[in-house]
């Protein structure tokens, strides 16, 4: 076994569960490569290589990615940054639901594609994408979100065979409602934040399901209910989606 | 709305595959408007006289969502009964893995330019209580032929998933996943079916089933074997 320091990639890794998955890494020893929308707060250290990049933006992800392949070989890559746009579909302006596509489908696939092929994850690596719990029940009053987030989770699906091919694991993570920011700016006024799972709690699980390559990772078990039973009745899961998000939604938040 | 009135539908991508199948089915009983990417007096040939043509490439989603709305001005619709987003295009990499260009041009024409079309839609469909059809694919459960193609059409499943529980009551909106048909878009991904391309469905048989979903209003709904063979190119509700 070689010395070398093991090197994680995460990106949004400035708040909710990106933030909470870099401070575990970090505590386990890993040299950790974050990716944000703005410089995150806070002084840097050796630990830590801070990138900044708005992943809607094409050109900059272009020239972002030359300096995240070169801060390589990772061991651990999550593919976490997601952005959400909530309320009635048509109200959404095509600005928003280009950049929503852009942010939580188009941006991690480019990049996973990119760093598999430049064999930027070492043999026996781990590559975890952040989907949604929604891809099994639906999401009335998120539709562009539902969609950019069915899209990567079958896109992870797709490639995982390349990714063996080169030694790399694919997982993919299905959270639902965190007690993040992201949750409290989206969901209903009413709706109670102590049934949320805390983002620490849920990054210990994320990460224990990478260590025992896991290909599907719900974290925290009322979600895991949720899961199951969209998979067996999707019509009802989306019919309580509507009761339980779109109907009581108060405002459009993007 | 009764069975057999003629009614306004927008076929997207219909100069070829299922698209010009769809038209060619529902031209002579309806009022079709088909778009391509193509100029007009290279496809004009080939689509049914009454058809009328827009020319949108769905690389520019948001260009194309405008030079469709101006067509619906321009034609004099004030409503639609139909729209079907059909348009797609999808390519298969050697290796499993796209680049960052294929990644982002199928997921423009696949599924943004579906996004923006069908907000730009949703007045003109629910002036006449229409039915919004997305065509997916059977694909959509992952393949590792077409990792960018199978993303984006899993996408659409889950917008029209979520459209149709949000529309519930103005406008309809249904997902049909087509299986394997003999459109040449194999050939166009560069990837060769073999000796199972001989047992693809027919273009016009997926579509005389789809018109029958169409007027069905179900959702989601898988074009295959199966069904062709319980014959329901024929058995099923006229649209």
């Amino acid at each position: 076994m070689s010395e070398r320091e093991k090197c994680a990639l995460v990106t949004g890794a400035s708040s909710g569960l990106g933030a909470a998955l870099t401070d575990r890494l970090l505590a386990r020893g890993y040299r950790v490569v974050t990716v944000d929308h703005r410089a995150p707060p806070g002084s840097p250290d050796r630990q830590r290589l801070q990138v900044t990049c708005d992943l809607a933006d094409r050109t900059a992800l272009d020239r972002t990615l030359p300096v995240l392949l070169d801060a390589g070989p990772y061991d651990v890559v999550l593919l976490n940054a997601g952005i959400s746009a909530t309320g009635r579909f048509e109200a959404m302006p095509p600005a928003v639901l280009e950049r929503v596509v852009r942010v939580d489908a188009e941006a991690p696939m480019v990049m996973a594609a990119a760093l598999l092929q430049a064999e930027s994850l070492a043999p026996g690596a781990r590559l975890g994408f952040v989907s949604s719990l929604s891809h099994f029940t639906g999401y009335p009053g998120a539709a562009a979100y539902a969609a950019a987030k069915d899209a990567l989770a079958v896109y992870a699906r797709s490639i995982r065979k390349a990714a063996s091919r080169r030694g790399v694991t694919v997982s993919t993570i299905f959270p639902g409602p965190l007690d993040t920011a992201m949750a409290r700016r989206h969901a209903p006024a009413d709706a109670s934040a102590e049934k949320r799972l805390p983002p620490s709690q849920a990054a210990r699980l994320v990460l224990e399901g990478l260590e025992k390559r896991r290909r599907v990772i719900v974290p925290g078990r009322v979600p895991l209910v949720y899961a199951g039973l969209g998979r067996l009745f999707p019509g009802a899961a989306t019919a309580l989606m509507r009761r339980l998000v779109f109907e009581k939604l108060d405002r459009e938040t993007w | 709305m009764t069975p057999g009135e003629r009614r306004r539908i927008l076929i997207t991508g219909g100069t070829a595959g299922l698209g010009l199948a769809l038209a060619r089915h529902l031209a002579p009983r309806h009022d079709v408007m088909v778009t391509g990417r193509q100029a007009s007096a290279a496809v004009s040939a080939n689509l049914p006289a009454t058809c009328r043509y827009v020319e949108a490439d769905l690389a520019a989603p948001v260009d194309a969502a405008a030079a469709v709305e101006a067509a619906l001005e321009q034609a004099g619709w004030d409503g639609l009964d139909h729209a079907v987003l059909n348009a797609a295009t999808g390519h298969s990499p050697a290796g499993g893995l796209e680049d960052a260009a294929t990644i982002r041009r199928t997921l423009d024409v696949n599924l943004v330019s579906t996004l923006l079309l069908a907000r730009m839609l949703h007045p003109h469909l629910s002036v006449r209580k229409g039915l919004l059809t997305l065509v997916g694919s059977v694909a959509r459960r992952g393949t590792a032929l077409f990792p960018a193609y199978a993303a984006s059409k899993a996408g659409l499943h889950g917008f029209g998933r979520a459209l149709r529980s949000e529309w519930r009551g103005s406008v309809g909106v249904q997902v049909i996943h087509p299986g394997p048909m003999r459109t040449g878009m194999h050939e166009k991904a560069g990837h060769d079916p073999g000796p199972l391309g001989r047992f693809f469905l027919d273009p016009a048989d997926a579509a005389a089933m789809m018109a029958h979903d169409l007027a069905t209003r179900r959702s989601p709904v898988t074009l295959g074997w199966l069904r062709y063979l319980s014959g329901a190119t024929f058995w099923r509700p006229r649209l």
